[in-house]
């Protein structure tokens, strides 16, 4: 069962083709983590141009991750001690806070405790942005799909949306347009 | 008539083999020692394979014939990108090491893409030092058809993998195709993909007799296993060789990995029972392959003798 609510993929003429690389798309975005973000995703294939275009409707944006969401912040007498919960961020987060209180007023006493000598907290600080860590993480996994000759790319991602064109020869605006004549087929049919 | 076996067994007392096989007249042509275990690539006589099996048994180890030893098979992907390796190329070239053959990985630099896909002198000529080719292709029928322009250059057999069906007029210069493969993101571990590893191991196999019926038509002046033991003999600093195969052998010669500037004067002079010099009997050729030195034999034709 495919994972996605909506998966096509055509390739007129390479019946073969279309059916494997469905399997193809899927085993990298499995391998990426990436399935569950995506809802549906639509795949052209041209091979008499040739070119390769694929359309994914995103399943909502993840809202960035604070200090406060991966670890508890407490007030005490000196500033502020914070403990980590994931720490999978703490690299991010070490990163985040010595550029915010210099690395003078951080200090860390355990391994999963960080103390600051501040009166500013810093419960609201921002460790990592969870969409565009996903968007650049995309963005390989569309590469990687792509067929490798196919060097000339062109990639348009929007809020909940993104379109990857890629081909062998320039991609002119007619082939963009094309491409989303098709898409829009396939989306109606 | 030498027949190609693969022994594998515990590391403890495997020397008998190697004797034995030494004594019955064939020849080791490699050792693999990993960890506790060893596997040893072998050409024994095939009257006295019963000996060996008997052998074989009493040490608990394993024998199985290896219908591709003594051979060197390029397994040629488009490029080295993440595209092409490592599921595909990877599991064709170890089951062909299975099988017995020396298998080599070949990456082309420009053999991406439909229109654009190229290859060059160098690479062809490196091709052609082996005894038969694997070109791996992917999914689209136009491609594959188009892509034989990198393998039209090649004179050596070449067995052609891909994913869809496709008509074998279609591709005059293909020895063979090989069809349900194609570009593939995971592991062959499902039956059918091991079914199709079994195939394309067959198609080399084919591809493989063909030359040697060639070979035949103009029989060798000797055979390439006794040529590597001349040279194992006569030219002690092969054992210095870092390569896990100092010596590969191919159908009509082999690549001995000693540099050619150097030792390609010691090793035309290696010198037969018979009496007679090795570059009297071959050519011996500086490889494309670093700077290894190839040994080509001449057929009956030119030297007007077979020993």
């Amino acid at each position: 069962m495919d994972p996605l609510e909506v998966y096509r993929v055509e390739a007129p003429g390479e019946e073969f083709g279309a059916a494997k690389y469905r399997e193809i798309i899927l085993d990298i975005l499995q391998d990426l983590g990436l399935v569950r973000s995506i809802g549906r995703l639509y795949v052209y294939i041209d091979m008499e141009r040739p070119y390769f275009a694929v359309y994914g409707l995103l399943r909502g944006s993840l809202p960035p991750l604070r200090v406060g969401d991966v670890a508890d912040v407490v007030r005490t007498q000196e500033g502020y001690q914070i403990k980590v919960n994931e720490e999978e961020h703490l690299a991010d987060m070490l990163r985040v806070l010595w550029e915010k209180y210099g690395r003078d007023r951080v200090e860390q006493p355990d391994r999963d405790l960080l103390t600051i000598a501040s009166d500013v907290s810093p419960a609201d600080l921002i460790v990592t942005d969870v969409d565009a860590e996903f968007r650049r993480d995309l963005t390989d996994a569309l590469i990687r799909i792509a067929p490798e000759g196919f060097r000339n790319r062109r990639n348009e991602m929007t809020e909940d949306s993104f379109l990857f064109i890629a081909s062998e020869e320039t991609i002119t605006p007619e082939l963009i347009e094309e491409v989303r004549e098709k898409i829009r087929g396939m989306e109606n049919a | 008539m030498l027949e190609p076996v693969m022994f594998t067994g515990g590391v403890y007392k495997h020397d008998l083999v190697i004797e034995l096989v030494e004594d019955l007249g064939g020849y080791l042509l490699q050792k693999n020692v990993t960890q506790s275990e060893v596997i040893l690539l072998l050409l024994v006589p095939a009257e006295d394979l019963r000996i060996l099996e008997d052998l074989t048994k009493e040490l608990r180890g394993e024998l199985t014939r290896a219908p591709l030893a003594g051979t060197e098979v390029a397994v040629v992907t488009p490029t080295l990108a993440i595209h092409h390796l490592p599921h595909t190329a990877c599991d064709i070239a170890e089951y062909l090491r299975r099988n017995g053959a020396k298998s080599n990985m070949i990456g082309l630099a420009r053999g991406v893409g439909r229109e654009i896909a190229q290859i060059n002198e160098y690479e062809t000529a490196l091709i052609n030092e082996h005894d038969a080719a694997v070109f791996i292709f992917g999914n689209f029928v136009k491609c594959i058809i188009k892509k034989e322009e990198l393998y039209k250059g090649v004179n050596i057999p070449v067995v052609v993998t891909g994913g869809p069906e496709i008509p074998k007029g279609e591709m005059p210069y293909a020895f063979e195709y090989v069809s349900s493969v194609g570009r593939i993101a995971h592991r062959s571990k499902k039956a059918n993909e091991i079914g199709n590893l079994d195939r394309i191991v067959a198609a080399v196999g084919r591809a493989l007799d063909k030359m040697r019926a060639d070979i035949e038509k103009d029989p060798l002046t000797t055979s390439p296993p006794r040529v590597m033991d001349v040279v194992r003999e006569q030219v002690p600093d092969i054992e210095r060789s870092y390569s896990p195969l100092p010596i590969a052998l191919n159908l009509n010669g082999c690549r001995i990995k000693l540099p050619y500037d150097e030792y390609h004067d010691a090793i035309g002079n290696v010198m037969f029972d018979e009496g007679v010099m090795l570059k009297e009997i071959a050519r011996i050729l500086p490889s494309r392959m670093k700077n290894y030195t190839l040994v080509r034999i001449l057929p009956e034709s030119e030297t007007g003798m077979v020993f």
